[in-house]
């Protein structure tokens, strides 16, 4: 089983254009990423390898993720702030049916009048199959390295 | 900022924000409080269910390992070999046989007793230990621990009264209800660091009205709202709290129509995130108990956790949180208690306002050591409360601390 440059082209642009919509603000876009079957999960590393279940967000449907994004975007009471992810390359691994991927991510945030820090470094684990010709992520675990979190995480990741 | 300036106003209901940002306070909280004669929390026995388990922790500044001896009881030591000084526990959690500190390899056993140093008796006749150098005198500090349900509790102090007697009969209810010696499972741990002073973090639990006015989740949803059904009880010293309520209903009544952040149409899309069931004996589906000095008791509908509080001088603190469910839980139970962590957490529905208030309260104040904030809501007593239109836990928590750290 491999990935065809075609392929891998594709996944990497998914992979891009998810972090973008969120690094824009465009949170709305946030639930399209996802196929209608889908799990998508922020977890601590030392949950992960523990195997503790908990996540620190935890969607287990289309209407989790949409509920996520509307608290995010209205519900909850943050300051304004700019995000940066900033992506290792993508190793991708399996089939077309069911792709396997794993990318590091770090995330910079900059708080209005304050300097920038680093909110978390990690790893995306995606399963990506397609649906309606479209890439999407059936599972996207975002396991995080960092052990204290600056404050909140007030979007998703 | 001079001595004479850090005094208490007069009454219960005003409260100075040097209290907030002086070092030279925190440096004395560390002495008399965490460092004196109280009960820290510093886990859970599941955490640490097998012989040699261990995790490592925090009481004021000081690293502590708990740790779980081969006779299967707990104990809690200090971070440091007795030998130079070296921090001999790394790892966050573990296990462990016996305890050896990698600089000369001094060996403890789990309850912290010296049990070899190399090259005692010298080499080749040369050097060695004195031969009076006794091996008992210079085992690793020991903590007192006790173990309730499934919580575990140290204090570094001798003079510590019994940990039945300091929490209270009610509080001790309260933490029996939910801690009611069954074995808990543990489902995973998050950790955020939050700028701000470690005494906000307990007095925005002890906020009950502030819940039904930031949290707009709370609100619409009626999760915990000043006109649910609700109770805050407070121990003798004031320093415990807890808080129940009764969920209300998504309405709009005489005190839904106060709250800015009130939205009757609010639906989710996906409504077993509060699909709650009922699980404790009476009616309360929130109690959230603060107990004093270092950890918030949690059950808010069917999510349990502690959060273990860590200060990191006046201006900041860590919040360890701990969630939990029972060892007798089915699937369908663990998978909602995971899911309704959502609510919670630094990434919580609930919670992230919470960070993010806090740090702004810091801010705030930090320049403003002089000024002081204002506790009437409810009136200026420090009596308990049938309702939650009320500032009274913050007034009877400064009335404890002003007398726990003679101010
Ligand atoms: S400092 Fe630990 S053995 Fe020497
Ligand atoms: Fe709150």
């Amino acid at each position: 089983m491999t990935i065809s440059p075609e392929l891998r082209s594709e996944i990497e642009y998914l992979v891009n254009c998810y972090a973008l919509a969120i690094d824009d603000g465009e949170l709305e876009r946030w639930p399209e990423f996802f196929a209608s079957d889908c799990l998508y999960k922020i977890i601590a590393k030392e949950n992960f390898d523990s195997g503790l279940p908990l996540g620190l967000l935890l969607c287990d449907s289309q209407g989790m993720l949409q509920d996520r994004m509307e608290a995010f975007s209205k519900l909850n009471v943050f300051g304004p702030r700019s995000w940066r992810h900033m992506l290792g390359a993508v190793h991708a691994t399996g089939s077309e049916a069911e792709i396997v991927a794993r990318t590091s991510f770090v995330i910079f945030e900059t708080l209005a009048g304050k300097d920038t820090h680093i909110l978390c470094a990690g790893e995306y684990r995606d399963i990506i199959i397609r649906e309606d010709g479209m890439l999407k992520f059936r599972e996207r675990l975002c396991v995080y390295d960092t052990t204290m979190i600056p404050n909140s995480i007030v979007r998703p990741i | 900022m001079g001595e004479a300036l850090l005094s208490w106003p007069d009454g219960n209901d005003r409260v100075p924000y040097w209290i907030y940002t002086d070092q030279g306070n925190y440096e004395r909280e560390l002495e008399k409080i965490f460092y004196g004669p109280v009960w820290n929390y510093v886990g859970l026995e599941c955490e640490i269910p097998n012989s040699g388990d261990f995790k490592r922790t925090q009481i004021g500044d000081q690293s502590i390992i708990v740790v779980r001896d081969a006779e299967g009881g707990v104990n809690a030591l200090v971070n440091r070999c007795a030998h130079r000084g070296v921090k001999l526990c790394e790892q966050d959690k573990g296990s462990f046989s016996e305890i050896m500190c990698p600089y000369h390899q001094w060996t403890y056993d789990l309850k912290g007793n010296l049990q070899g140093v190399p090259f005692h008796r010298g080499v080749k006749g040369n050097g060695g230990m004195p031969a009076d150098f006794s091996m008992a005198d210079n085992g690793l500090d020991v903590l007192k621990v006790h173990v309730r349900n499934g919580g575990i509790f140290a204090t570094m102090s001798d003079e510590t009264p019994s940990f039945e007697s300091c929490m209270g009969e009610r509080i001790l209810g309260y933490y029996d209800r939910e801690l009611d010696g069954r074995t808990l499972s543990l489902l995973g741990h998050s950790r955020q660091r939050i700028g701000a002073n470690w005494k906000l973090m307990l007095e925005n639990i002890k906020d009950t009205h502030h819940a039904s006015l930031l949290h707009v989740f709370f609100v619409t949803f009626g999760l915990f709202r000043v006109d649910n059904d609700s109770r805050v009880e407070m121990d003798d010293t004031g320093l415990h709290t807890a808080l129940s309520s009764i969920r209300g209903k998504q309405e709009l009544n005489d005190g839904t129509a106060q709250m800015r952040s009130f939205d009757s149409d609010l639906a989710l899309n996906d409504p077993n995130l509060l699909d709650v069931v009922r699980e404790f004996p009476g009616d309360e589906t929130v109690v959230m108990q603060t107990l004093w000095p270092n950890v918030i008791l949690q059950q808010q509908s069917n999510t349990l956790a502690t959060r273990q509080i860590v200060p990191k001088g006046p201006n900041a603190f860590e919040l360890h949180w701990t969630f939990f469910g029972y060892e007798d839980d089915d699937e369908e139970m663990t998978a909602r208690r995971l899911r309704q962590a959502n609510l919670m957490g630094p990434a919580g529905l609930v919670s992230m306002d919470d960070g993010q208030i806090l740090e702004r309260t810091q801010e705030g104040i930090l320049a403003h050591p002089d000024e002081q904030g204002v506790v009437e809501l409810g009136g200026r007593d420090t009596d308990d409360a049938d309702h939650m239109v009320t500032e009274v836990a913050l007034r009877a928590f400064y009335k404890g601390y002003r007398k726990v750290m003679g101010l």
